[in-house]
């Protein structure tokens, strides 16, 4: 499979439904492929997390007449109903991590004008 | 003109530690002081045998009196000596009524009490603690003129200001058996004899108040021995071993809140102590600009990285392991709700902000017009009561997840304790992801904070101080904010990434609140006027510029031989000008022997002190007097030239300035 663009892995799928099968879209260390629902490890879910909250991340919705394989069952569903909440609550994340030390980032900016120049004393600073 | 101290304890009560009263030693302090009227002033008690014995053993007028506290202060009540049986009685209920150290009278019970106050004569501690309360003060109504203050400084600030009351100041003195030296805090009065109308009519008056017999507000009395000073700028002069330093302790332990620079105490040679010595005292620049990072440490602090990568870890691992069971899956294991997930609960923390926003624009009715003009009334309320509606929904549905999620947890409880199927663990991906933000964010925040910067920067007179944070460069000076012997090395080697030294720090047997501290060094610097670093001279400079500035904060300023530690030329242009100053505020005393301080900064007063060999007795004497006066005197009436002393010990006498003045000087220019 050709490689993604990350405009492209903005807006695209990430878990899908075929031949009554589960799958999640795993993108990491230049692979880029479709794997099995039942082969998802910590880091791919990992990645996934990173995707919900940054990417428009869509899903097949989670049909059980849908996956004949139970165990794909088991596991799509769950992490279905997962990233659905995730997904549901992204503007609630987004407002939650703007306000997070807000104060903190604005205070210790590094380019600030309330700060006095440096160089302005550094120079004498130690020269005697 | 008459000396009075209406302030005076004579017995221990739960507001005094304790003390065996003596009245030989009051006797003495009011022979020695020369006071013409006492009042006795006990704490919420009054004993009329003891009065009665005072008045017998003292020759001046007595007045009968309790300080009582009143509604979080304390005010004396001092009464005239016509109706004694029934002043005890009265203050008999006081002292019934207060039978804590915490109770405090009120005032409608105190008005019960006395019914007749203009009977009395009423000072609240004005300037003094405990304060009675300007609200407490106007209550009892236009009965109080005149209160009392605690130092020279309030007294004079007193009478310039043409709102406030007629100040007085007073010993509020014990009188025990080993006491040593007396209080030289009284006030004169503008009377010619002792009577208590001619007492209450003189405290109503600014005009009728002083703090010295014939010299107004600009002398006090300094010592029990007599010793009056100025209270702007004093000099004491005099030779080694002549009692210079004596003196200035016992004018440091008769009165409150004195500033006083010991000789040599402000010598800094030892670079690294003045360095400790600048971050103490700037320690609250530190704490401001560190307070937001604070925070986020106690924040990050709690965040287990690892933690939540085990728990995701868990829930895949055991949810595909649990799939892959599914063939063998048993009646418990097969049911749903085996490994369903739990209903999340929506957080209402924002929502609760807003409705406090909406109620805030509501409700506000300073900017009402400006908040109208852009949104009306009733959407306002629209807002607030859709925003409130919202809550209560959300908050309906979050309890009935909870109450859903806690039948599904018994159910799952149940069913995993009689399946033998993997069970699927869970894990809070919102959390997890929230977690990682964070870490983000204070790892952005830390290296920020490391960055070289200015944080602050102080004047004083040529001085300035700068504070610099910056990141450490080695363990030995995390060394130095723990204090202890912790082995930081290990830590250290994670300083490059914030979220795992954080970590590590959190292992180590450190103060967990003051974590926040090993990540950035924040430096001071003094610089002189130049912009270099300052030299070991300048720091002693610099520091008693710094302590003379501090002295603003007290009600008297003592300096014992500046010189000791400084050059001629520092003494003249910056220390004289700065002493000047300060003792426009508050008096201040100088003890030299250098001629740049002693002559040149002006005086308002100059003090001499000698010793003398009388009889094989070895007396000190005082003398005193104005720097233009050509005899100085003492209390005895005896007199000293000036001119010689200055001489003597400014200038190592006449023969010595002759020769400096004719031979070197004038050879010199030549």
């Amino acid at each position: 499979m050709k490689n993604i663009t990350k405009e492209e892995l903005k807006h695209m799928k990430f878990l899908k439904i075929e031949n009554s099968k589960g799958f999640f879209f795993k993108s990491r260390e230049e692979v880029n492929n479709w794997v099995e629902i039942d082969k998802i490890t910590k880091e791919d879910l990992f990645d996934l997390l990173d995707k919900a909250i940054s990417s428009e991340f869509e899903m097949d919705e989670y049909q059980e007449s849908d996956i004949s394989h139970k165990a794909h069952q088991i596991v799509y569903k769950s992490i279905f109903e997962k990233f659905s909440t995730l997904i549901s609550n992204k503007s609630k994340f987004k407002d939650e991590c703007d306000s997070q030390y807000k104060s903190a980032l604005e205070k210790y900016k590094t380019i600030d004008d309330k700060h006095l120049p440096i160089e302005n004393t550094e120079s004498n600073i130690g020269n005697q | 003109m008459k000396k009075i101290d209406l302030h005076i304890h004579t017995i221990a009560t739960s507001n005094d530690s304790y003390f065996d009263f003596d009245l030989f030693k009051l006797k003495e302090y009011v022979q020695k002081l020369e006071i013409d009227c006492i009042a006795i002033t006990n704490h919420n008690v009054f004993d009329l045998n003891q009065y009665n014995e005072i008045c017998k053993a003292l020759d001046i007028v007595v007045y009968p009196g309790i300080e009582i506290d009143l509604n979080g202060g304390h005010l004396l009540l001092i009464s005239d000596k016509d109706d004694l049986f029934d002043f005890t009685k009265k203050c008999a209920i006081i002292n019934n009524l207060k039978k804590t150290q915490e109770d405090y009278i009120s005032v409608e019970k105190f008005k019960e009490i006395f019914p007749s106050l203009s009977r009395y004569l009423l000072i609240p501690h004005y300037h003094k603690n405990p304060i009675l309360s300007q609200q407490t003060i106007k209550e009892l109504d236009t009965l109080i003129s005149s209160g009392e203050v605690s130092s020279i400084k309030k007294f004079k600030s007193c009478i310039k200001d043409k709102d406030s009351l007629v100040p007085l100041i007073f010993s509020d003195s014990r009188y025990f058996p080993e006491l040593k030296s007396f209080s030289t805090k009284q006030t004169y009065i503008d009377l010619e004899e002792i009577s208590f109308s001619g007492i209450k009519s003189c405290l109503t008056d600014k005009q009728k108040v002083f703090l010295s017999k014939d010299e107004g507000n600009e002398f006090f009395q300094a010592t029990d021995e007599g010793l009056r000073l100025s209270t702007g700028l004093n000099v004491i002069l005099g030779e080694r071993s002549t009692g210079k330093t004596f003196t200035l302790n016992k004018i440091f332990s008769s009165f409150d809140n004195i500033k006083y620079i010991r000789q040599f105490s402000l010598l800094q040679n030892d670079e690294e102590k003045f360095k400790e010595l600048l971050s103490r005292r700037h320690s609250s620049v530190s704490e401001d600009y560190l307070e937001e990072f604070k925070k986020v440490v106690d924040d990050i602090k709690n965040i287990d990285k690892k933690q939540n990568e085990i728990d995701l870890e868990k829930y895949i691992t055991s949810l595909i392991k649990f799939a892959s069971e599914s063939e063998k899956a048993d009646a418990y294991s097969n049911t749903n709700l085996f490994s369903e997930n739990p209903f999340p609960i929506k957080n209402l923390s924002n929502l609760k902000k807003l409705i406090e926003a909406a109620k805030l624009l509501n409700e506000n009715t300073e900017y009402k017009e400006i908040i109208n003009r852009h949104i009306n009334v009733e959407t306002l309320n629209s807002l607030e009561i859709d925003l409130i509606k919202e809550y209560l929904k959300i908050e309906e549905d979050n309890h009935k997840k909870e109450w859903l999620n806690n039948l599904i947890s018994t159910i799952k409880g149940e069913l995993r304790f009689r399946t033998s199927s993997t069970v699927p663990e869970d894990a809070d991906f919102y959390n997890i992801l929230i977690d990682n933000e964070k870490i983000k964010k204070f790892n952005k925040i830390t290296a920020n904070l490391k960055t070289e910067k200015i944080i602050d920067s102080k004047e004083i007179r040529n001085f300035r101080i700068v504070a610099t944070s910056k990141e450490f460069t080695s363990v030995s000076q995390l060394q130095k904010i723990c204090r202890r012997k912790i082995v930081l090395s290990t830590a250290f080697q994670q300083y490059d990434n914030p979220y795992l030294y954080l970590r590590a720090l959190k292992n180590l047997d450190l103060e967990e609140t003051e974590l926040y501290k090993y990540f950035v060094e924040i430096d001071y610097k003094t610089l002189n006027k130049h912009g270099f670093n300052v030299s070991g001279g300048e720091r002693s400079e610099f520091n008693l510029l710094h302590e003379i500035n501090d002295a603003l904060k007290h009600d008297m300023l003592l300096i014992d031989e500046p010189e000791s530690s400084f050059d001629n030329i520092f003494l003249k242009n910056e220390v004289n000008a700065l002493l000047k100053d300060i003792s426009k505020s508050i008096p201040v005393i100088v003890v030299t022997h250098n001629n740049t301080v002693g002559a040149s900064i002006k005086p308002n007063y100059i003090a001499y002190t000698k010793r003398e060999i009388i009889e094989n007795e070895i007396t000190y004497k005082v003398y005193y007097g104005y720097p233009y006066d050509k005899q100085l005197m003492n209390n005895n009436g005896e007199t000293i030239e000036n001119f010689q002393i200055m001489l003597d010990c400014l200038e190592a006498g006449n023969e010595e300035y002759n020769k400096r003045r004719t031979e070197t000087y004038e050879i010199l220019k030549n």
